[in-house]
């Protein structure tokens, strides 16, 4: 019994990362129509913001959350006006913007390893004991944490999309992007916004996955799995994102610990395809037509 | 007064709006009719700033319009778009809200939004709704109320009876008829032309991008051009009833009730798109 809560709780951590990625991917999807594959370089960027702060020996995890928050915020920022504003301005279909946003991938891949180079970097320890035991079982802190302040994050991005007028502005625009600037939003100061959004969850989760498994210049890779869980929520739907991660992380975790570990990434991608064959817009998906 | 002066608009290299100028009064309902891509829906596109016009001006009050989409409406010009484009994922209290994107005065918002309530009865019913599920003609209302929210000078109306039934079109009229007493200028691209010179003003008819015709909207009904090409009276119809005229009265009632039957199938037609 023990074994299986802390299973379910260590999932419910990894669950947390994925949704917060699901949750950025998403957001991008939502209102470009496309899925921002820079968007791993950007966590991994922030992993590093957060291994050098914390390194220092002068900040503390909330600092450093809040430097990592801050700088991928900037760079997503700088990611949409560089590689994708000018082919947005053109009505450039998606598949311009994937390419544009993998070869964003890759320069900002490889800039880490010219610059930082290819090691491995590992966080200083937060806690000093890192675990706690509850019921029986012992319970990482970092991951009752991570599934805290997810928890906490989503409500916030939730409540402002859903109840605030900027919110509401950016759900119009992703419905319709021609008719909301006929109402008077600024398009591109709202698709700039959005990806400072999406850069707040790239930052919290850099941390996240830098104190789980350490920084390293290709762990962008990983919202590979951001990307699974956005599928299975259904792309573009917020609760979906939450859904997918939340579903994926348990699902590993147990498969981890009751079946194998190698095996994990076998059954991440088949949940992958099986969402595809059967339920191709998720369980939260309404639409799947091209936008204009 | 907005005055639009010899604009020409493309759709990359089809010529779609042909030196086009007209002028809309404050006060006034002007129409616009013409048949199915004529250049209607392009011209209130770039009122709206939606789409830029390579040569040639638009100015209101003297002033030129912005030709960015999102500055138009807080210049006062307002657009319901054609085949309504709701969002709808929105709820249509947040559809109007969205009407009202650019105001700050919270109190005049929800007070602009019962009054909404008061014009079109089913917005206060459907208030919680998701705009997308909705109805044709409910969502046509809903459009006309989120373009008013932004309390605009000039409402620009693009095709609002498209693909409603007649008894909704019927309303739909009766609301600008409303709107027109409240003193709202209103530039109304129609199809429907029939009702649309009634309610009007002033009218233009544009064919293929031009202006080909304009005058006051009686006019217009009377002239035999318009009505030949947009009232579907054929011209020998018109023939038929002023030589039955002359002779048995239960003629002519037939002769006009053919006329009638003409109208009637061409705005089912209008309808069925």
């Amino acid at each position: 019994m023990a074994l299986v809560f802390q299973t379910l709780i260590t999932g419910l951590a990894i669950g947390g990362i994925y949704s917060l990625m699901a949750v950025g991917y998403s957001l991008i999807f939502s209102i470009l129509n496309f899925s921002n594959f820079a968007f791993g370089m950007i966590i991994m960027l922030a992993s590093f913001i957060g291994y050098f702060a914390m390194s220092t020996g002068y900040v503390n995890l909330g600092v450093a959350l809040f430097l990592a928050m801050a700088g991928a915020g900037a760079l997503s920022f700088f990611n949409e006006r560089i590689a994708y504003s000018s082919l947005r301005k053109r009505h450039a279909p998606p598949l311009y913007f994937m390419i544009s946003a993998m070869g964003t991938s890759i320069f900002l891949e490889n800039m880490v390893y010219a610059t930082i180079g290819s090691q491995y970097k590992a966080y200083p320890q937060v806690f000093k004991v890192p675990t706690i035991s509850i019921f029986g079982a012992s319970l990482g802190k970092m991951d009752l944490f991570a599934i805290i302040f997810s928890i906490v994050a989503i409500w916030f991005l939730n409540y402002f999309i859903q109840r605030t007028r900027t919110g509401i502005s950016i759900r119009a625009a992703s419905y319709d992007a021609a008719i909301a600037e006929i109402n008077g939003v600024n398009l591109g100061a709202v698709i700039g916004l959005v990806f400072v959004l999406a850069g707040f969850f790239a930052g919290i989760s850099g941390i996240f996955l830098g104190v789980k498994y350490m920084a390293y210049p290709n762990m962008g890779w990983i919202t590979n799995k951001a990307y699974v869980a956005a599928v299975i929520g259904g792309l573009g739907s917020l609760p979906g994102a939450v859904t997918g991660g939340i579903i994926l992380g348990v699902l590993e975790s147990f498969v981890s610990v009751y079946i194998s570990s190698t095996l994990r990434d076998v059954f991440s991608f088949g949940a992958l395809i099986a969402f595809l064959v059967i339920k191709p817009s998720g369980l939260f998906g309404k639409y799947l037509e091209e936008k204009v | 007064m907005l005055k639009i002066e010899g604009i020409n608009v493309f759709y990359g290299r089809i010529h779609a709006l042909r030196d086009v100028s007209m002028q809309v009064t404050p006060g006034q309902v002007v129409s616009l009719v013409g048949a199915n891509g004529a250049g209607k829906s392009t011209l209130m596109m770039a009122l709206a700033g939606a789409l830029k016009a390579k040569s040639g001006a638009i100015t209101y009050d003297g002033r030129p319009l912005a030709t960015e989409a999102h500055k138009v409406v807080g210049q006062g010009i307002s657009l319901v778009p054609e085949r309504r484009r709701l969002y709808a994922n929105l709820t249509v209290r947040e559809n109007l809200l969205m009407g009202a994107h650019l105001r700050k005065d919270a109190k005049e918002i929800e007070a602009d939004m019962e009054r909404m309530k008061e014009l079109f009865p089913i917005i206060r019913e459907r208030i919680k709704q998701y705009a997308g599920t909705l109805s044709g003609g409910e969502q046509q209302m809903v459009a006309i109320a989120r373009g008013l929210m932004s309390r605009p000078k000039i409402l620009l109306m693009d095709e609002p009876s498209l693909g409603l039934a007649p008894l909704i079109i019927q309303q739909v009229f009766e609301i600008i008829g409303e709107l027109k007493s409240q003193g709202m200028t209103i530039l109304l691209a129609e199809q429907n032309a029939f009702q649309a010179l009634e309610i009007s003003d002033y009218a233009y008819v544009l064919e293929t991008g031009r202006i080909t015709l304009s005058g006051a909207g009686q006019e217009l009904l009377e002239d035999p051009r318009v009505q030949e090409a947009y009232l579907g009276v054929k011209a020998k119809a018109i023939e038929a009833i002023e030589a039955t005229e002359a002779t048995e009265a239960t003629e002519t009632t037939e002769a006009t009730e053919t006329t009638e039957a003409i109208e009637t199938t061409e705005a089912t037609e209008a309808t069925g798109q």
